[in-house]
């Protein structure tokens, strides 16, 4: 007993040691940059302030939020549809697609940063929510993991409501989308948090600062170097730490949904 | 009658995507890396392998595949090994690997950003923790991002805190698989810890480790935002990545035709690596017991 507790105690100071970069993150981001400098301790809300409105990122966090949002719900709807006709149709030319959706994991992102840039160019989308959005649709992971989960659901349950008289789509939605819903949820969690965190295409597609995320805005930030002569970490840090709250916070609720979706797409 | 549509209306949204900005991105990459465009002028001519003729005698070039090549040469096995290690420490199911797992997973899914961010802090030169400790040790102050070598180093050691709680889940997942009774077998044998470790389960994990070390290739041929918060590819290129360089000529100098060949060459070089990796998994997965 006695023991247990001291292996719980060593786990958890190794776990605070190795996450410190993120704990500094947040603490830094609540001293006054005098203070920071002189190395005495004063803390103040004042970097939020400043992050927030004279450096625009409320703007960003809106649109990190946006972006975040619309990407997962249109992707999740997208693979639901996609993930049932995988896992409930033999259709010709059905395993040939699902090959290409898996094959998207494979499939290195960088080749169409450049083709994809010069479509939404044509398309008028560049510096829009749109040009954000779209490319990230293009993802075949999560229709891939729902397909392996609704296989698993008994048929017998879709086979009644034909019988009922129902459509495929009510099918999918009566019967498959409640049942599946755990995996759903750790699937939207997953793709929301990947987008928060991308980085390269909102660099590529927007170039006004209205549109930034917070990715982009806090990139920006480091490099522009507020403060003369020396860096205002404490002012980056809030930025920082403004960055990566909303994803810590929902890490905290829901770490182990995530793990999960993470696991089972990785091994069978 | 509309029943033989329906599996057809169901996929179509989600493979139009996948057409649009992931299937045909390939081809129009390798269109326009056989042409010149500067992304203003109306023509694209075509001038065969010229892009690539440029790119292969290009220093930069070749700079860049040389640091992404070490940076992956370094950074993957020492992941692979660190995971291993930390998977079979905390396979057990109790409270206190459970916390340590989460804390191994939360750089995971956190900003790469903010992490670039804080760690660019911890490794400044000046007001830095890494310095900080050495002064309190009494030793010199050290110019980590400045230094050529150790830029890199710094390079892999962030992107091994940030992904390393990934391959620990896989490789938890793929301990957790290998059936309790070898272990046994081997410990009845006379094995101790470390010979049952080397003999039953790296061998069992195989298929897991294969896995991860695709996947972890993939992802570190194509490393980025790191250094692009944290050294900008320098000091005087020392971390400058192919998907950096490649930014650089398309987006900075808007060589369309350039940067598409070195967007197909990264290309070909992860396909021929995946494939090469998915022949050896289809023969390592006999292990499995």
């Amino acid at each position: 007993m006695k023991r247990e507790r001291l292996t719980a105690f060593a786990a958890l100071a190794v776990g605070l040691i190795f996450l410190s970069p993120v704990l500094y993150t947040i603490w830094m981001s609540f001293q006054t940059s005098d203070a920071y400098y002189t190395g005495r301790l004063e803390f103040t809300f004042d970097n939020y302030a400043t992050a927030l409105g004279q450096y625009d990122f409320g703007r960003y966090l809106l649109n990190s939020v946006l972006v975040s949002g619309a990407v997962t719900l249109v992707s999740l709807a997208l693979s639901v549809m996609a993930a049932f006709a995988f896992a409930r149709f033999t259709f010709p030319g059905g395993n040939l697609l699902f090959g290409a959706v898996v094959a998207t994991l494979m499939i290195p992102s960088h080749i169409s940063l450049i083709p994809n840039y010069l479509t939404l160019a044509k398309l008028g989308m560049l510096d829009s929510y749109a040009g954000l959005i779209l490319p990230a649709i293009s993802n075949g992971f999560a229709a891939f993991f729902l397909r392996q989960y609704i296989r698993g659901i008994p048929k017998a349950l879709d086979e009644a409501a034909y019988m009922d008289g129902a459509t495929p789509l009510k099918v999918l939605w009566r019967v498959i989308v409640p049942i599946a819903r755990p995996a759903i949820l750790s699937m939207g969690l997953f793709l929301f948090i990947t987008e928060w965190n991308s980085y390269i295409w909102p660099l590529v597609a927007v170039g006004e600062s209205e549109l930034y995320t917070l990715q982009v805005g806090l990139a920006r930030l480091y490099r522009i170097n507020p403060g003369e002569g020396f860096l205002d970490w404490p002012l980056i840090m809030a930025a920082s730490t403004l960055t990566l709250l909303p994803v810590l916070l929902g890490f905290v609720l829901v770490e182990r949904h995530l793990v999960r979706g993470i696991t089972m797409g990785a091994v069978k | 009658m509309s029943r033989k549509l329906t599996p057809y209306l169901l996929v179509a949204p989600l493979i139009v995507f996948i057409a649009c900005f992931t299937y045909i991105p390939i081809f129009t990459s390798l269109d326009l890396s056989f042409r010149e465009w500067d992304f203003l002028s109306a023509g694209r001519p075509w001038v065969g392998l010229d892009n690539y003729r440029q790119l292969l005698v290009s220093h930069d070039f070749w700079n860049a595949l040389r640091v992404t090549t070490l940076f992956v040469v370094i950074s993957v096995p020492i992941r692979l090994v660190l995971a291993l290690a930390a998977a079979n420490f905390l396979l057990r199911e109790t409270r206190s690997s459970r916390v340590l797992r989460a804390a191994l997973f939360l750089p995971y899914v956190t900003s790469t950003v903010s992490i670039a961010v804080v760690f660019s802090w911890i490794f400044a030169t000046d007001y830095g923790m890494a310095n900080a400790v050495l002064q309190g040790l009494g030793l010199p102050k050290i110019g980590w991002l400045q230094d050529p070598t150790l830029a890199l180093l710094v390079i892999v050691i962030v992107n091994t805190w940030k992904q390393l709680g990934y391959d620990v889940i896989i490789y938890i997942a793929g301990l957790q698989a290998v059936p309790p009774e070898l272990y046994d077998a081997a410990a009845v044998d006379g094995g101790g810890r470390w010979h049952v470790f080397r003999r039953v389960t790296v061998p069992l994990v195989m298929p897991t480790t294969y896995f991860l070390l695709v996947i972890s290739v993939i992802e570190a041929f194509q490393i980025f935002t790191i250094v692009d918060v944290m050294t900008r590819g320098g000091p005087a290129g020392a971390t400058n990545m192919l998907v950096s360089e490649l930014y650089k000529i398309g987006f900075s100098l808007f060589d369309i035709g350039q940067g598409s060949a070195l967007a197909v060459l990264l290309f070909l070089l992860l396909v021929v690596l995946a494939l090469v990796k998915s022949r050896l998994i289809g023969r390592k997965v006999h292990y499995e017991a």
